[in-house]
């Protein structure tokens, strides 16, 4: 799921999520290769965002400016874009109306999985990201088991109790897509394309915050037909 | 420096009559703030003045366990006597302290316990603790810290440590090979980090650079300490009897006063140390027209307000630039501009072109006198410029009076990217949507004689940008607001005029008409001279957002909140030897004054620390 965390990283630090727009869509082939992309989408929010721009520091944080967040992203793909498995590593930044658009092939998930640990971690300098062995994400070609990423629920949890109410207007929206159909899923708040192929997860950042388990899920798929 | 802050602060809350306190301010102070009436804090309970954020870390200084549940009276401080805050700072050390009466000395030691007795000057016993020292003579005492900058201990340090055959003890810019490394390998090269500070020698008895530095440190503050005592107990030498402005203040017999030598103060003025080091010549000559530049106040708590009288007193150079700056007519024009239902406003008026005229006048020489390639360089493009310019044309444009006025937060329009997703396959596309978002709303507006040329700015620029578009009789720049909302600029009435409110461009580019100012609160402006401000505390101070500042703005505006009552700031008298102001603070609520006064000392904490 959340690949482009680092981003995560840099923004929710110092713009709550109240106005943040993510999704995270994966697509997994049988072969347990696929692409994922990863959505931010801070439109809604961007007199905040550049207002936000505009400051040394924020709750004692210093804030980036845009040459070092272009900095940041561009480093951050040189070294997706050298691990192992991954391939067209591809970002999209829009500094206008602040959207952020990533995606990348993988050979993996245990390879995209550990591809991103290993480039968060250079990024962020942090080295206890590359250390976590935590899994986000398991895939034994018949069943796919998701969850939400510690950095990423971390964050979230660290936005301020005054800003609660605004956490409800921001959402995060989780795709899944794989190449047969869905037989079926643990997590009932799923919705399941009129394709059978794909599943979609939306919550808002305030229910994230509250219960982190919320996007985790076990889609179990049809058997492959010979 | 927080926590000294703190003694300060509360002692200050507890003042009372002293004989004679002045005679413990060092000459060294550059501001004084002394309160003379005790009687408003006799009710005001500990636990409620623990309450405040000056005082979160006394109270754990003085009611630490052994002092647990003690009043100030129990620690032996004389409440009946005046309590006097000093700070001063310059080139070398920083002091700062209050003064006190003192009672008992017995219950003041329960509570300054970890002071030892140091040395008897004169009359006065001094004692020590890790930071600060406590001076006793009679039945005055006075806390004071004296600390060298860090920036002198380093120069003397550094001056030593080389003189002695030292080397660099920081960090090793060069390889093994003699190559200087470039920043990059310097950072990734560990075994250079590691030289990054200086080790400790193999021989104990040696010292390493930062030992040396504290050493003399250590030195520097007891030499400036014994100077600043000695200046005060043995020759009788204070702040009164070098300074026959705050000797003459500190006998006012209001509730408080305030001093602030601001000929001194500009010390701090980061931008003159370019000139302080490189030109300390004309630093001199600019420092020159500052003598005199003296602060001085009178606080009066009254039943419903606080109002401190400001004289600001100026030397015959810049008394002289004031005098022809505030020689100007106020512009009645903005008066219509100004919404009655404004929480926040100010009007400043003041004639730039004779304050331009006079300052050339008065600075001019000084630069002309010195013997500076640079300076020379300056001189002359600043005549040729006078001579060139033409200046009827640049000052009315700009005459120099403005206004602003705050209108509180409004709900703007703004596009943002929504997706949309497909049922079938949950792929997802963009499209644009409108957005609202909170804005702080604020017109500012100048006088100007020659509308035509900021007209002339606009129509030109506006064939460089279609952002920039004439619309009806307003000129509108989109997103000009953070990239996000657009500006507006009403150029007409002899007043050119920014603002981000549409209601405002679109309906009262004339004015206001009958929703503009009350004729009361346009008096007061009017009575004012070349400045004034309002501003409604909690219908300003609550409204703003706090995403827009940073977290020291933001804990300001926090101390801030809570309050209600209004501010207003008038300008009363301006000739070329003093200004007047006066700052006036009336509350609605039931609290007595005393709780509205802590209340702006606790804002001053919050701004001060």
């Amino acid at each position: 799921m959340k690949k482009i965390s680092f981003l995560l990283y840099l923004l929710m630090g110092f713009i709550n999520t109240s106005c943040i727009e993510i999704i995270d869509d994966l697509m997994i082939n049988d072969n347990g290769s696929g692409i994922i992309k990863y959505t931010i989408n801070l439109s809604s929010c961007k007199v905040k965002v550049n207002s936000i721009l505009a400051l040394d520091s924020l709750h004692g944080k210093k804030v980036p400016k845009i040459p070092e967040i272009k900095q940041k992203i561009t480093a951050f793909k040189m070294h997706l874009s050298a691990q192992k498995g991954i391939s067209n590593v591809l970002i999209d930044e829009n500094y206008t109306d602040f959207i952020f658009k990533f995606s990348c092939n993988f050979s993996s998930v245990q390879e995209l999985q550990t591809a991103l640990q290993l480039s968060l971690a250079k990024i962020t300098e942090d080295k206890s990201i590359a250390e976590s062995e935590a899994k986000w994400i398991e895939w034994d070609g018949s069943v796919l088991t998701r969850s939400i990423p510690s950095i990423t629920s971390e964050k979230v949890k660290q936005i301020d109790k005054k800003d609660e109410e605004l956490l409800k207007q921001g959402s995060y929206t989780s795709i899944t897509r794989f190449e047969r159909r869905i037989e079926k899923f643990d997590n009932e708040k799923s919705k399941l394309s009129k394709s059978l192929t794909a599943l979609m997860l939306k919550v808002d950042t305030y229910s994230l915050k509250e219960n982190e388990k919320l996007l985790e899920n076990r889609i179990f798929l049809a058997k492959i037909k010979n | 420096m927080r926590i000294f802050f703190s003694f300060a602060l509360f002692f200050l809350v507890c003042k009372g009559f002293c004989q004679q306190p002045e005679k413990l301010i060092p000459k060294e102070a550059v501001s004084v703030f002394s309160l003379n009436n005790a009687s408003l804090f006799q009710k005001i309970s500990i636990d409620d003045l623990i309450n405040y954020d000056f005082m979160e870390e006394i109270h754990q200084e003085l009611f630490d366990g052994s002092t647990s549940g003690k009043t100030l009276k129990d620690a032996g401080i004389d409440l009946e006597q005046k309590l006097t805050v000093f700070y001063g700072k310059d080139k070398q050390y920083e002091v700062s302290g209050f003064s006190f009466g003192m009672k008992d000395s017995s219950q003041l030691f329960t509570v300054f316990d970890d002071f030892q007795p140091v040395c008897t000057i004169g009359e006065a016993k001094v004692y020590g603790s890790f930071f600060n020292n406590l001076v006793i003579s009679n039945k005055d005492a006075l806390l004071i810290r004296v600390e060298p900058l860090i920036t002198y201990v380093d120069r003397i340090t550094d001056s030593i440590w080389f003189a002695q055959g030292n080397e660099n003890p920081f960090v090793n810019y060069f390889g093994p090979d003699g190559d200087i490394f470039n920043e990059q390998e310097f950072d990734e090269n560990e075994e250079s980090q590691s030289n990054h500070f200086p080790n400790a020698f193999d021989d104990p008895n040696m010292k390493n650079y930062y030992e040396f530095r504290d050493s003399i440190e250590s030195n520097l503050h007891q030499e400036l300490l014994d100077r600043l005592l000695n200046d005060l107990f043995i020759e009788g030498i204070s702040l009164p009897t070098v300074n026959k402005y705050f000797q003459e203040q500190i006998q006012h017999t209001s509730d408080g006063i305030f001093f602030m030598d601001n000929s001194r103060n500009i010390n701090k003025a980061n931008g003159l140390w370019y000139f302080q080091t490189i030109l300390p010549t004309l630093y001199e000559d600019i420092r020159e027209i500052y003598d005199g530049n003296i602060i001085l106040g009178d606080l009066s708590l009254l039943e419903k307000s606080i109002e401190f009288d400001f004289k600001v007193l100026y030397g015959e150079k810049l008394g002289s630039i004031y005098k022809e700056m505030t020689a100007s007519k106020f512009d009645k024009n903005v008066l219509r501009y100004i919404p009655n239902t404004s929480t926040g406003y100010f009007t400043y008026n003041i004639n730039l072109r004779k304050a331009y005229e006079k300052s050339y006048e008065v600075i001019m020489p000084i630069l002309e006198d010195e013997k500076n390639a640079q300076i020379a360089m300056n001189v002359l493009t600043i005549e040729l410029l006078n001579e060139l310019v033409n200046k009827d044309a640049l000052f009315d444009t700009y005459k120099g009076s403005m206004f602003g006025s705050f209108h509180g937060i409004k709900k703007v329009k703004t596009k943002k990217i929504e997706f949309s997703y497909d049922e079938e396959t949950f792929d997802y596309s963009e499209r644009i949507a409108e957005a609202i978002e909170d804005m702080p709303i604020f017109t500012i507006g100048f006088t100007t004689k020659r509308s035509d040329i900021p007209e002339k700015v606009l129509k030109h620029l506006s064939r460089l940008t279609s952002q920039l578009k004439k619309e009806n009789d307003y000129w509108c720049f989109e997103n000009a607001i953070l990239d996000a909302a657009p500006l507006y600029m009403v150029n007409k009435n002899g007043l050119f005029i920014f603002s981000n409110d549409v209601d405002f461009a679109k309906k009262y580019s004339e004015g206001y008409g009958a929703e503009a100012l009350s004729a009361k609160k346009i008096k007061a402006i009017k009575k004012s001279g070349f400045m004034y401000a309002n501003f409604d505390v909690n219908e300003t101070i609550n409204r703003l957002p706090s995403d827009f500042f940073t977290v020291r703005q933001e804990e300001f505006l926090d101390a801030f909140k809570g309050k209600t009552g209004a501010m207003e700031l008038i300008s009363n008298e301006t000739n070329n030897q003093h200004t007047k102001l006066k700052l006036k603070y009336t509350f609605e609520s039931t609290d007595k004054s005393g709780k509205h006064l802590l209340d702006l000392i606790n804002i001053l904490y919050v701004v001060s620390k």
